[in-house]
């Protein structure tokens, strides 16, 4: 369901159930400051969609601070906040409003007011607020798809519609490869391209230069960088800037590799900005001038008829110390300042600041006085003004555009490189990431985590065989193929070979060498592939090894090929590191020796998995930098002890799935077999969802759950702060039913103004 | 972190099959029952859902099936669930009912057969 819907769905629910006759779901803005309002029910036309802002002392962000629900018998009698300009016009009188979301991340307020006098329950409250609860949990799945999909996106984006056209060519300078996005560029296909010369497709007037200064680059083995006019496919020209950097090939020259930038806007901007400054030369040489003197103190004595036309001001009104007169608020200070250390000194003085026209807008001018002195005497200034606006604000937005220019190259550069890890339930993680030393900082490694629904958790490490933007180009497009194949696949070498599938029957010829691995948090077995990759290194209590099994081709080497995979079972307190073979490939030192090397440096025991990732680093690559792109990725179930289980949650939604995880790995390690962990994991989660629905109040609400084993029998108890009651809606009691069905013996007590459920099983084992 | 789930949709003659996989809890259940609601044609005779991959569900996933069931009984549509016996959802099943809103086949052909 989408979330707007849900959003009015919420609405509607509120105020029919609590017949209020308005309901509205506020959401705040990116900035903070302000609330939108996306969805009501009762509202008068034209609400929907408006911005209201977010004060502190008015009911919708007073909610947003007090962390529940807030209740308004009558707003006559209230004094710790007032109404919003819409409830005083719809004559509200009686208010309950709960903020949506954890604190810290709050999506907005949902709210129902009625025209009348009400007395809220704590019952309505809590209803209210598991609404909000629900639209909490929604928002926050609509923002982490957002983020997959934003995250996705830049990679299609980098292949297929990055700005930066990207070439290459060989050591004559014909071209040998260009991208998706050049032939998208020129309309051309990728045959009609090949072997061409690079100044196919340049504008007429620009080949000459281009070419000369393209032969010189190639004469020199220099980089090349030149701003051009390139055909694109409607037959219209644009300005695009193509920067190459020569490739070696030990040591041997073999051609560019590059992109080309498309700066149009830029550059047209550059030269309106030449002509506006032509014709404004022109201008100033017969426009009138505007023209003032001041006294020997500063005063101002006299303006001329284009200052006061300019203006729209009397002579009378500018006589004196009027300086700032007219003067944008923003530049007067700065504009008095120097003209006060200008005058005492006799200095000329020069200044742009924007003054109000006639029309009452602002423009921009640059205003000159010097000093006159008469008979060596000094009696004043004499000063003119020139109107500059135009030139002003094309170099405001020529600025605009240049930043926006850099932003992109920013972004294009972040996505090539690996993101943040995920936060994995269960899981500790680092990475690092290394380019290579030399040439390009962009390199065809990568790795990556990925949750599947069956709970199980995906590790790849992959190296696209070569460099440069055409083998980091490949790695965006084999990621993105590798997280979708990974998400439905479960079995690592069906994900492999479909990955090899869409290698070999693509257009470009690619080759990678690939590790994939399936990790299942609560039994610590892990299933894998490694398609030309070098080995996973389980790092144990009692030493490191290496995993074998799973060995095949590397992807994209033969069609068809056979994967293969391998099977382990990580022992408590261990650890996984997969890695790329630039951490282990050095020209001068056989594998077998590298390898060594790696476990030994990996052994010793280390509680922080990150200082692990930089004692690998620093003990095998030393202080030099390595010669190819290194990708580590290491992973370590986080130990469970299996007699006694302690937790405490924030009571919403969101902690359920943290709990179940928690709890499964608990039972998993106390022995109990898959139908009795699902049983009591369900039981402790029915428990903890009726404590969520029903948090409420001021405090931060919590629910701790705990669990032992007493004389051969478990013994789990949910404590929260609020009191037992079915849940609303259509449950009737069917939570309640399942604890009692599924336990041996459930008791539940009110304790400290809280609710405890203590329930017992025994388990087979 | 948010609950996983997935659902795939295919049309076995007169019924719409749903592989209801991954989990199912308050955060979601809403949003599961709404998917196969709108994936069910009017046309259909019945709505399979196929829960072998499914690893966990609570009472609100309960909640979904009897409120499914009541909507599809109003359309004239039947809902049926299949489950092999082995699996840890059973008891939960047999505890709440669900099999006298929704009748529970051991195979997927025989939920088909009906």
């Amino acid at each position: 369901m989408k979330l707007g819907h849900l959003l009015h769905e919420a609405a509607t629910t509120a105020a029919r159930e609590l017949e209020t006759g308005y309901a509205a779901v506020l959401e705040l803005t990116r900035d903070g400051r302000g609330l939108l309002v996306r969805a009501g029910h009762g509202l008068p036309h034209g609400v929907l969609g408006a911005v209201i802002p977010a004060l502190a002392d008015e009911l919708p962000g007073y909610a947003l601070q007090s962390g529940g629900p807030v209740v308004v018998k009558d707003f006559g009698e209230e004094s710790r906040f007032g109404p919003t300009t819409l409830q005083r016009r719809l004559e509200i009188v009686s208010a309950m409003v709960a903020p949506i979301g954890a604190r810290g991340r709050h999506f907005g307020v949902i709210g129902v007011h009625s025209p009348t006098r009400r007395n809220f329950s704590p019952d309505d409250a809590n209803f209210l607020q598991a609404l909000a609860n629900v639209l909490g949990a929604a928002s926050e799945r609509a923002r982490h798809d957002e983020l997959v999909r934003d995250s996705e996106a830049r990679f299609r984006e980098l292949a297929d519609t990055t700005p930066a056209l990207m070439w290459m060519t060989d050591a004559e300078g014909h071209i040998v490869f260009v991208n998706q996005g050049w032939l998208r560029f020129t309309g051309h296909r990728l045959s009609e391209e090949l072997g061409h010369g690079f100044e196919l497709n340049a504008h007429p007037d620009d080949r000459g230069e281009l070419l000369e200064r393209w032969r010189e680059a190639i004469r020199r083995r220099e980089e090349f960088r030149h701003e051009y006019r390139l055909a694109g496919h409607d037959g219209r020209y644009r300005w695009v800037l193509a920067v190459g950097t020569p490739r070696f090939v030990e040591g041997e020259f073999v051609g560019y590799v590059g992109t080309a930038t498309d700066i149009h806007e830029r550059r047209t901007m550059e030269e309106a900005l030449r002509e506006s400054e032509a014709s404004f030369r022109e201008l100033a040489d017969t426009a009138p001038a505007m023209i003032w003197t001041t006294d020997e103190h500063g005063l101002v004595t006299f303006v001329n008829e284009g200052w006061l036309r300019f203006t729209g001001t009397t002579l009378e009104e500018e006589l004196g110390a009027t300086w700032t007169l007219g003067v944008h608020p923003d530049d007067a200070e700065e504009l008095q300042a120097s003209w006060d250390a200008a005058v005492p000194e006799r200095r000329p003085w020069e200044r742009e600041y924007r003054l109000r026209g006639r029309d009452q807008h602002y423009r921009w001018i640059a205003d000159r006085g010097v000093p006159r002195y008469v008979g060596g005497r000094f009696v004043g200034y004499v000063g003119t003004a020139i109107d500059i606006h135009e030139r002003k604000t094309m170099e405001g937005r020529l600025l605009e555009v240049y930043e926006q220019e850099h932003r992109i190259a920013e972004t294009l550069q972040r996505s090539l490189l690996p993101e943040r890890l995920p936060q994995v339930e269960g899981l500790e993680l680092a990475a690092r990431y290394l380019p290579a030393g030399h040439e390009t900082a962009i390199g065809g490694d990568w790795y990556d985590v990925l949750e599947r629904a069956d709970g199980r958790v995906a590790l790849v490490v992959g190296d696209v065989v070569g460099q440069g933007l055409r083998a980091a180009a490949t790695m965006g497009q084999l990621r993105n193929a590798c997280r979708a194949y990974g998400l439905v696949e479960a079995s690592p070498a069906e994900v492999v070979a479909r990955l090899n599938r869409l290698v070999t029957s693509g257009v470009e010829e690619a080759m990678a060498t690939v590790l994939y691995l399936v990790l299942d948090r609560e039994t610590g077995e892990a299933v894998f592939t490694s398609a030309g990759h070098p080995p996973p290194l389980l790092v144990a209590p009692e030493g490191a090894r290496y995993l074998e099994g799973g060995r095949s081709v590397p992807v994209g080497a033969a069609d068809p090929a056979v994967f293969r995979e391998g099977t382990a079972v990580l022992p408590p307190g261990s650890s996984l590191l997969l890695y790329t073979d630039g951490l282990v490939e050095r020209r001068d030192v056989p594998l077998e020796q590298r390898l060594e090397a790696l476990a030994r440096i990996a052994a010793p025991p280390e509680d922080d998995l990150e200082r692990l990732c930089d004692r690998i680093l620093s003990g095998v690559l030393g202080d030099s930098f390595p010669a190819d792109d290194v990708a580590l990725l290491a992973v370590r179930p986080e130990p469970v002890p299996a007699d006694r289980f302690d937790l405490s949650l924030p009571a919403e939604p969101g902690s359920l799935v943290v709990l179940r995880r928690r709890f499964g790995r608990f039972l998993h390690a106390a022995g109990a077999s898959p139908a009795e962990a699902y049983e009591v994991t369900l039981t402790v989660c029915e428990a903890a969802g009726n404590a969520i629905e029903h948090a409420y109040g001021p405090r931060d609400a919590t629910f701790d759950v705990e669990a032992a084993f007493e004389d051969g029998e478990l013994v789990a108890t949910v404590r929260d702060n609020g009191s037992w009651r079915e849940r609303r809606s259509e449950h009737r009691g069917r939570g309640l039913a399942i604890i009692k069905g599924l336990m041996d013996d459930v008791k539940v007590a009110t304790e400290h103004g809280g609710t405890v459920v203590r329930m017992r099983r025994r388990l087979a084992a | 972190m948010s609950t996983p789930t997935e659902i795939a949709v295919e049309r076995r003659g007169g019924a719409i099959v749903a592989h209801l996989g991954g989990e199912v809890d308050m955060t979601n259940a809403g949003q599961v029952r709404d998917e196969l609601l709108t994936s069910v044609p009017n046309d259909a005779l019945a709505l399979v859902i196929e829960l072998s991959d499914c690893r966990y569900l609570d009472s609100a996933g309960i909640e979904v099936v009897f409120d499914m069931a009541r909507r599809l009984r109003r359309r004239r549509q039947e809902l049926r669930l299949a489950l092999p016996a082995s699996s840890p959802l059973m008891r939960l099943l047999d505890l709440t009912e669900v099999g006298s809103a929704a009748p529970i086949y051991e195979t997927l052909d025989a939920a088909l057969d009906g």
